[in-house]
C-alpha cells in the first residue's frame, strides 16, 4: 500500500513512457515502409537484417569503437585533473570545480559548434598553424574520425572527471599514509592502492560516459557530416530525413538493446552503486 | 588529501615537480573545455557579421537581440517547458526518493535499475521511441503537451538519486520523534521531513533546471512543427553558419548559468553556516 503511495508516479513514468515505447518501437521494426511513408502491417526480419549484416552493422561497430576511443581520452585527460583537485586543490577547489561544471552546464549546441569553428579550415588552428609556416595548406580536420572523437571528448570530458573526483575524495588518507610508511614509491602507491580504490569512479563515469556516445547524433552530425555517421546519425536520418519509421524503430531499438547489455553487465560488476553515487 | 606521507626532503621535492606537471595538464583540459566559451563570448562583440573573427568592439548585437521576437518567443517557451519540468520532477522525485530509501519490497533493484535508464539512455533511443510513441499509439499533440512530458522522463530520475544520496547522509531522528508522537508518515513527511530535505530539493531543481533548458536532441524530436524551444532555434539558425546573435544568446547563458551557481553555492554555505 505505501509502496504505491510513494512509488506510482515513478512506476506509471518508467512502465508506461520508458518501457512501453521500446515495446512500440521493437514491434515497429518488424514492419514495412510503403512507398510513401506509410507503415505497411506485413512481418518482416528486413530492417533487423539490414543492421546485423549490411552496412549499418559497420557503423553501429565504429560507433563502439569511437565511443571506446572518446572513453579512454576522457580517462587519460580526466583523471589527471581529478587527481590535481582532490590532492592539490586546496582552497581553490570549488573553483576547479566551478570552471569545469560551468561550460557543461550551458548552450551545448553553441559550444559544439564554436569548437567547429575554431578547427575549420580557416580556424584559429589552422590559421595558428599556417602563420608559423609548419603547414602551407589548411589541414583538413573537420569531417574526419579524429574530428567526431575530439568532439565527443570536449563533450564528455566532465562527466568523466566529477565521478571520479568524487572518488578520490572519498578515500581514506590512513589507507594512503600506511601505504607510504610501508615504504610504497609514489608511483606504485597510485597503481596498487589509489586506482584500485578510485575503480568505482572510473566505473561509473565510464558509464556516463560510453552509454550516451555510442548513440550520440550531435556530434558525429557536426563534426564528421555524411562522412563519418555513427548510430544515432542513422536513427536521426531515418526518423528525420527519410521518413521511414520501421527502419528507424530498428536501428533504434538495436541500440537500445546493445547499451542495455552492456549496462546490465557493468551493473554486474558492481557499478550500481557508484553510479548511483556518481549522479 | 594533501600533505600525505613522510616529511623527506627528496620525497617533497619529487611530490612538487609531480603536482607542477599534473597541475599544467589540468591547466590546459580547462583551456580545452573554456577556448570554444571564450572565443563565443569574444566574437558576441564583434562586429564581424558572420560572429567568427575579431573585428572591432560593438553591443549592436545585443541590442539586435532585444528587438528579436523569435529568440523572445523560443525563450518564452523554454522557460514554461523547464518551469513546469523542474516543479513536476522535483516533486516525484522526493516522494520516489523516499519510498526507495524507506520501504523494502520485492522488485526494487530492478526498479531501481529501470530510473537509472533515462538518464543514462542516448537521447536519440528516448527521443525516437517517444516520438512513435506519442504519434502512433496514444495520440499525445506535439507541443506543450509531448515536450513537458519527456522532460519529466528525463529529469525525474535525476531528481531521485540526487534527492536519494542526500537522504543517506540524513538525521532521522526527528522523523522518529513525529511518529512516536503519533503523526502518521504522510503527515510526519509534509510537516518534519519534507522541510528539512528542502536543501536537497533545492539542489536538485538548480541541476534539472539546465539538464532540461538546454536539451535539445528529445526536444527536436518530439516538438512536432512550430513548437521552436531556444535550442531548436539555435539549432536552425547554426546550420547556416555561425551567427553573432547566437554569440550573444551563448554568452548570456552562460553568465546566467554562473549566477546561478554561484547563488546556489552561497545560500548553501548559508544554510550550513546557520545550521552550525
Amino acid at each position: 500500500m505505501e509502496v504505491a503511495a510513494y512509488l506510482s508516479p515513478i512506476i506509471i513514468i518508467i512502465v508506461v513512457f520508458v518501457f512501453t515505447p521500446l515495446a512500440i518501437i521493437l514491434f515497429f521494426s518488424f514492419l514495412k515502409s510503403g512507398e510513401y511513408g506509410q507503415i505497411v502491417y506485413t512481418f518482416t526480419f528486413e530492417n533487423i537484417g539490414a543492421v546485423l549484416g549490411g552496412g549499418y552493422g559497420k557503423i553501429f561497430l565504429r560507433s563502439l569503437y569511437l565511443a571506446f576511443q572518446t572513453n579512454v581520452f576522457c580517462i587519460l585527460l580526466g583523471y589527471p585533473i581529478a587527481y590535481y583537485i582532490a590532492r592539490y586543490g586546496g582552497k581553490w577547489k570549488m573553483l576547479w570545480l566551478f570552471m569545469i561544471i560551468v561550460p557543461s552546464w550551458s548552450s551545448y549546441l553553441i559550444r559544439l559548434y564554436a569548437l567547429k569553428t575554431i578547427i575549420g579550415s580557416k580556424g584559429i588552428i589552422n590559421e595558428l598553424l599556417m602563420s608559423l609556416h609548419i603547414i602551407s595548406e589548411p589541414l583538413q580536420i573537420l569531417y574526419t574520425p579524429f574530428a567526431v572523437t575530439l568532439g565527443l571528448v570536449f563533450a564528455w570530458l566532465p562527466f568523466m572527471i566529477l565521478p571520479i573526483y568524487a572518488a578520490l575524495e572519498g578515500l581514506d588518507r590512513s589507507v594512503l599514509e600506511a601505504a607510504s610508511d610501508l615504504g610504497a614509491t609514489p608511483f606504485r602507491r597510485f597503481f596498487r592502492v589509489i586506482l584500485p580504490l578510485t575503480r568505482g569512479g572510473l566505473l561509473s563515469g565510464s558509464i556516463l560516459v560510453f552509454i550516451p556516445t555510442v548513440g550520440e547524433w550531435l556530434v558525429p552530425h557536426i563534426f564528421g557530416g555524411s562522412k563519418v555517421m555513427m548510430a544515432g546519425s542513422l536513427v536521426a536520418q531515418k526518423f528525420t530525413a527519410v521518413g521511414n519509421i520501421p527502419q528507424g524503430s530498428s536501428l533504434a531499438i538495436m541500440l537500445a538493446a546493445i547499451l542495455i547489455l552492456i549496462l546490465y553487465l557493468t551493473i554486474k560488476w558492481g557499478g550500481r552503486e557508484a553510479l548511483e553515487k556518481a549522479i | 588529501m594533501g600533505g600525505t606521507g613522510s616529511p623527506g626532503e627528496g620525497h617533497m621535492k619529487k611530490k612538487s615537480v609531480a603536482s607542477k606537471v599534473l597541475g599544467a595538464l589540468s591547466i590546459l583540459t580547462l583551456v580545452f573545455l573554456w577556448a570554444p566559451v571564450l572565443l563565443i563570448i569574444v566574437f558576441s562583440f564583434s562586429t564581424n557579421k558572420y560572429g567568427v573573427a575579431w573585428d572591432e568592439f560593438t553591443f549592436k548585437w545585443y541590442l539586435e537581440l532585444l528587438h528579436n521576437d523569435a529568440v523572445r518567443d523560443a525563450l518564452t517557451r523554454s522557460l514554461i517547458i523547464s518551469g513546469v519540468t523542474v516543479v513536476v520532477s522535483t516533486f516525484i522525485g522526493t516522494m520516489t526518493a523516499y519510498g526507495l530509501f524507506k520501504l523494502n519490497f520485492k522488485g526494487k533493484q530492478f526498479l531501481r535499475t529501470s530510473i537509472l535508464l533515462p538518464i543514462v539512455f542516448p537521447s536519440i533511443v528516448t527521443g525516437s521511441a517517444l516520438l512513435v510513441f506519442f504519434t502512433r499509439l496514444i495520440h499525445v499533440p506535439l507541443g506543450y503537451p509531448s515536450i513537458i512530458i519527456a522532460h519529466i522522463v528525463f529529469c525525474s530520475p535525476v531528481a531521485v538519486f540526487i534527492i536519494l544520496g542526500r537522504m543517506q547522509r540524513f538525521d532521522w531522528s526527528w522523523e522518529e520523534a513525529a511518529m512516536d508522537l503519533g503523526a502518521t508518515r504522510m503527515r510526519t513527511f509534509i510537516r518534519v521531513t519534507g522541510p528539512q530535505l528542502m536543501p536537497a530539493i533545492m539542489a536538485s531543481a538548480m541541476l534539472i533546471f539546465p539538464w532540461s533548458f538546454d536539451d535539445f536532441v528529445i526536444t527536436y524530436f518530439v516538438a512536432g512543427v512550430g513548437s521552436t524551444t531556444l535550442p531548436i532555434y539555435i539549432f536552425s539558425q547554426l546550420r547556416f553558419g555561425s551567427s553573432p546573435v547566437i554569440n550573444t544568446i551563448g554568452t548570456l547563458l552562460i553568465a546566467v548559468t554562473m549566477t546561478g551557481m554561484l547563488l546556489a553555492f552561497l545560500m548553501q554555505r548559508k544554510l550550513k553556516q546557520a545550521a552550525e
